[in-house]
C-alpha cells in the first residue's frame, strides 16, 4: 500500500524537481512562436501589392507572436534609396527587408548583408514543423540562392503572361498565339480593326526603356539568348538578343501604338482596359485591373495564356519578392520569426486571395480560392509559370538598374526602327563597362 | 612719472573692473561677431559642409555597396567626365537648348501678354488672376496631367489637332519631339511669371516720356520699340536672371514626364546627376557632375549678372 502509493509520487516528484531545476529544456526543444514575445522589429517595405498585402496581416503576427512591428512603406523609387542607405550605414537599425533578389540581390549579397537562413531554417526551435519549403516554387528559391546560401524567403511572385480579348480572336477566328510567330499574325490580323466605335491596336508592350527590360526578357529567352554568356560577358548583341530586340520592337512599331516608347506598365495597362488593344504581355496580377468593373471596359473579354514559346524555349519570367533578415539586426531571431511568418502557408493563402499571387502551389489549390477565382485559364497559366519560369527578370549583375537603361536603349532603338545591331553593340561595350567597375569579384 | 604709473594704473582698474562686474563682457565686445553666429553656423552647416563634401566625394568612386568599397581617384571622374562621356555632352548641349528656348519664348510670349494686359478692360482683375495658376499649381501634379494630355492615342492635345485636320504628334514619345513637348509645357507653366514682372515693371513707367513722344507724333510701334523697351530694361534683366537660374535647373517636371527620354532626348545634366546618383548609385561620379553643374549655374549667373551691370542699366 505505502510502496503502491510512495513510488508514483517520488516519480512525480522527480519529474516536477526536473523542471525546476531545467525550465528551459523541454521549451528548448520545441518551436514556439511565443519565443520572443516584447520585442519590437522594424520592418521596411515597398509599396507594391506585395508590400501592402503583408502589411495588412501585420496585426495577426503581433497577436501570434507577442512581437511588436513597425512596418514601413515606401514606394519603389524611395524604397530602394532608403533600404540602400540604411544597409550601407550598417546601423542595425532594420531588422527585415521586402527584397527583389532579382533587383539588388548580388548586391546585397556581396555587399553582406543578407543575413543566409539555411542555418535558421534546419533550426527546430526557430522553424515551424508546419513550415513545407518544398510547397515553394523551385525557381523562386533558386533565385534567392547565392554561392550555395539561401538569403530570403519567398512570398509573392508575378509572371509574365499574354492577355488577349477573347470576344476579338472570336470574331476574327483567330486561335490563341502558342509561338512567337503566332503572336506577331495576331497582332497583324487585329492591329487596326474596329470595336464598339474605336479602333485597337495588335498588341501593346511596356516601351519605356528600363521598365521594359524586364518584359523583353521572356522574349530573350525564347530566342535562346541570355543577358550574360557562361564566362560571365554581356549576351544582350548575341544573334538570338538581336532577333529578340527585333521582334519585340517590330511589334510595338508595326501593331503597337503610337508613342509606344513612353509606355511603362501604368500606360498600357490604361489602353488594354479601354478595349483600344487587342493583346498585352505582361505580368500575372494585371487581371486585377481588367477585371474590376470600376476601372476597366474589358471585363470578363480577356483571355489569359501561358507566354507564347520562341524558337528555343518557353520561358516567361518571375518576379518574386521576398522578405529577408538584415544580416546588422540585433534581433536576428525575432526577424527571421517575421520572415518565416510571412512565408507560411496560412499568411501566403490571406495575401493570394487578396491579390498577390503565391509562390506556394498549395495557395493555388486551395478550395476557398478556387471557389473565388473563376478564371480558370489565369489559374492554369500562372501555376504552369510557376514551373517553368525564369526569375532571371533582371540582368544577374550588380548595378542592375544602370545596365537595364542600357538595355532598355536597344529597345527604345528598336521601336523607332534604327539600327539595332549597332545599338546592341554598343550597349554591350557599356554594360562591359559598368560590369568591370561595379562587380567586384 | 608718478603721475604716469597713477595713470596707469588708473586705466587697468578702470577696464578690469566693468570685466569683473559683468560677465557679459566677452559679449559685448564680440557682438557684431556673435549676432550673426547662429545664421553663419547654419550656413556652414547646410551649405558650406555639403557642398565640401560633395567636392570631396567626386575625388572618389563609390557605388554604395560594400562588394566595392570607396576608393580614392583623384581626377580621374572629371578625366571621364570631359573626355569620354557622351551622355554628359549631350545632356549639356540639351540644358542649354531647353534653357535658351523657353526662357526666350517666355519673354517674348511674356512681354506681349503684359502689354495686353497694360489698359484697362472689363474683367481685367479676374482674367490676371486666372493667368497667374499655371505658375502657382504644383509641378509634379502638373507635369502628370501633361503626361495624360500628351499620350499619343488617350489625350487631348492630339484630338484638338484632330479638330482642324493636323495629323496626330507623338509629343514625349519620339526623341525629336519630347524637347519640343517639354519646352511647350513649361513656357505654359512659367510665362505667367514673365507676365507678373514685366506688368509690375510697365506700372511704375514715368508717363513723361510717353507724352513728349506722343507729342512728337511717334507711332505705337514706335513708343513701344523706343520708349516702353528701354525704359523697361531692368525688369527685363530681372526677369531674364530668374528665369535663367529656374530653368537651367529644371529637373522634376522632367523627370516626371520623360525621365530624360526617349533615349537620352530630353535629359538635361541635372536628371543626369539624379539618375546617376539616386538609380545607378554612383556616388562619386555623380558628385562629380555635381560640381560641375554648379560651376556651370554660378557661371551663366555671373554672366548675366555682368551684363545687367554694364548695359541694361540705365
Amino acid at each position: 500500500m505505502i510502496r503502491r502509493f510512495v513510488c508514483p509520487s517520488l516519480m512525480l516528484a522527480v519529474f516536477l524537481v526536473s523542471l525546476l531545476v531545467f525550465p528551459g529544456m523541454s521549451a528548448a526543444q520545441k518551436f514556439d512562436w511565443q519565443a520572443f514575445a516584447g520585442t519590437s522589429i522594424r520592418v521596411m517595405a515597398n509599396k507594391n501589392v506585395s508590400g501592402e498585402t503583408i502589411q495588412s496581416q501585420v496585426p495577426e503576427f503581433e497577436k501570434l507572436t507577442g512581437i511588436k512591428v513597425m512596418y514601413e512603406t515606401f514606394t519603389e523609387d524611395q524604397y530602394r534609396q532608403k533600404v540602400l542607405l540604411e544597409l550601407a550605414a550598417g546601423t542595425g537599425a532594420v531588422d527585415v527587408i521586402h527584397t527583389a533578389t532579382a533587383q539588388e540581390g548580388l548586391k546585397f549579397w556581396r555587399s553582406g548583408w543578407y543575413e543566409p537562413l539555411d542555418e535558421y531554417l534546419k533550426n527546430p526551435r526557430l522553424t515551424d514543423p508546419a513550415f513545407d519549403l518544398n510547397d515553394i516554387s523551385k525557381p523562386a528559391l533558386n533565385g534567392n540562392t547565392y554561392d550555395g546560401k539561401l538569403v530570403a524567403l519567398p512570398t509573392t511572385q508575378q509572371t509574365t503572361m499574354l492577355y488577349y480579348r477573347k470576344d476579338l480572336f472570336d470574331k476574327h477566328k483567330i486561335k490563341v498565339p502558342q509561338n512567337f510567330q503566332e503572336l506577331e499574325e495576331a497582332a497583324k490580323k487585329l492591329h487596326n480593326t474596329e470595336d464598339g466605335g474605336q479602333k485597337v491596336v495588335g498588341i501593346v508592350l511596356r516601351g519605356k526603356k528600363a521598365a521594359a527590360t524586364s518584359q523583353w526578357a521572356p522574349y530573350l529567352f525564347g530566342m535562346g539568348g541570355t543577358w550574360l554568356t557562361k564566362d560571365g560577358k554581356p549576351a544582350i548583341n548575341s544573334p538570338e538578343a538581336i532577333k529578340a530586340f527585333d521582334l519585340y520592337g517590330r511589334l510595338l512599331r508595326n501593331y503597337g501604338p503610337p508613342g509606344a516608347v513612353n509606355y511603362h506598365w501604368y500606360e498600357a495597362v490604361s489602353l488594354f482596359v479601354q478595349g483600344k488593344a487587342a493583346m498585352y504581355t505582361d505580368v500575372s496580377n494585371r487581371i486585377f485591373f481588367f477585371e474590376d468593373p470600376s476601372k476597366s471596359q474589358v471585363v470578363g473579354k480577356v483571355g489569359y495564356a501561358l507566354f507564347p514559346a520562341g524558337p528555343a524555349a518557353r520561358r516567361p519570367t518571375m518576379e518574386v519578392w521576398s522578405m529577408a533578415v538584415s544580416s546588422k539586426s540585433k534581433k536576428k531571431e525575432a526577424a527571421y520569426l517575421f520572415v518565416q511568418w510571412a512565408a507560411s502557408k496560412d499568411t501566403i493563402l490571406k495575401i493570394h486571395m487578396k491579390g498577390a499571387p503565391s509562390v506556394r502551389a498549395s495557395a493555388w489549390k486551395d478550395p476557398k480560392f478556387l471557389a473565388e477565382q473563376k478564371h480558370k485559364d489565369w489559374i492554369e497559366a500562372s501555376l504552369k509559370s510557376l514551373e517553368i519560369a525564369s526569375t532571371e527578370w533582371n540582368p544577374p549583375v550588380v548595378a542592375v538598374s544602370e545596365v537595364r537603361d542600357e538595355v532598355g536603349a536597344v529597345i527604345v532603338s528598336s521601336i523607332l526602327g534604327e539600327d539595332v545591331k549597332a545599338a546592341a553593340d554598343k550597349a554591350a561595350v557599356e554594360m562591359a563597362k559598368i560590369m568591370e567597375k561595379t562587380e567586384g569579384k | 612719472m608718478t603721475d604716469r604709473t597713477d595713470l596707469r594704473i588708473d586705466t587697468t582698474v578702470a577696464t578690469s573692473a566693468p570685466r569683473a562686474a559683468r560677465p557679459g563682457a566677452f559679449f559685448e565686445r564680440h557682438f557684431g561677431h556673435l549676432l550673426p553666429l547662429p545664421a553663419a553656423l547654419c550656413i556652414a552647416l547646410l551649405i558650406i559642409f555639403p557642398l565640401a563634401f560633395n567636392l570631396y566625394m567626386s575625388l572618389q568612386t563609390w557605388f554604395v555597396s560594400s562588394a566595392t568599397p570607396p576608393k580614392f581617384v583623384g581626377l580621374r571622374n572629371f578625366v571621364e567626365i570631359f573626355g569620354k562621356d557622351a551622355r554628359f555632352w549631350n545632356s549639356i548641349w540639351i540644358t542649354v537648348e531647353f534653357t535658351l528656348l523657353t526662357v526666350l519664348l517666355e519673354l517674348v510670349v511674356g512681354m506681349a501678354i503684359a502689354v495686353y494686359f497694360h489698359r484697362d478692360f472689363r474683367g481685367r482683375g479676374v482674367v490676371r488672376t486666372v493667368m497667374l495658376l499655371p505658375m502657382v499649381s504644383t509641378p509634379v501634379a502638373v507635369a502628370l496631367i501633361w503626361v495624360i494630355m500628351f499620350n499619343p492615342s488617350l489625350g487631348i492635345l492630339n484630338y484638338l489637332l484632330s479638330l482642324v485636320g493636323i495629323k496626330p504628334l507623338l509629343w514625349l514619345g519620339h526623341p525629336r519631339t519630347a524637347l519640343p513637348s517639354l519646352i511647350f509645357m513649361d513656357i505654359w507653366k512659367w510665362t505667367p511669371f514673365m507676365v507678373l514682372i514685366l506688368h509690375a515693371g510697365l506700372q511704375s513707367l514715368p508717363l513723361t516720356p510717353f507724352e513728349a513722344a506722343r507729342i512728337d507724333g511717334a507711332s505705337r510701334w514706335q513708343l513701344f520699340r523706343y520708349v516702353t523697351l528701354p525704359l523697361l530694361r531692368p525688369s527685363v534683366a530681372v526677369a531674364l536672371i530668374f528665369r535663367t537660374m529656374d530653368s537651367l535647373k529644371t529637373f522634376d517636371t522632367i523627370y516626371v514626364m520623360t525621365e530624360g527620354g526617349p533615349n537620352n532626348a530630353s535629359e538635361v545634366l541635372n536628371v543626369y546627376v539624379f539618375l546617376t546618383g539616386f538609380k545607378y548609385f554612383h556616388i562619386g561620379y555623380a558628385s562629380a557632375l555635381a560640381v560641375i553643374l554648379i560651376i556651370f549655374v554660378f557661371a551663366v549667373n555671373l554672366l548675366l549678372i555682368r551684363v545687367r551691370e554694364r548695359s541694361w542699366s540705365y
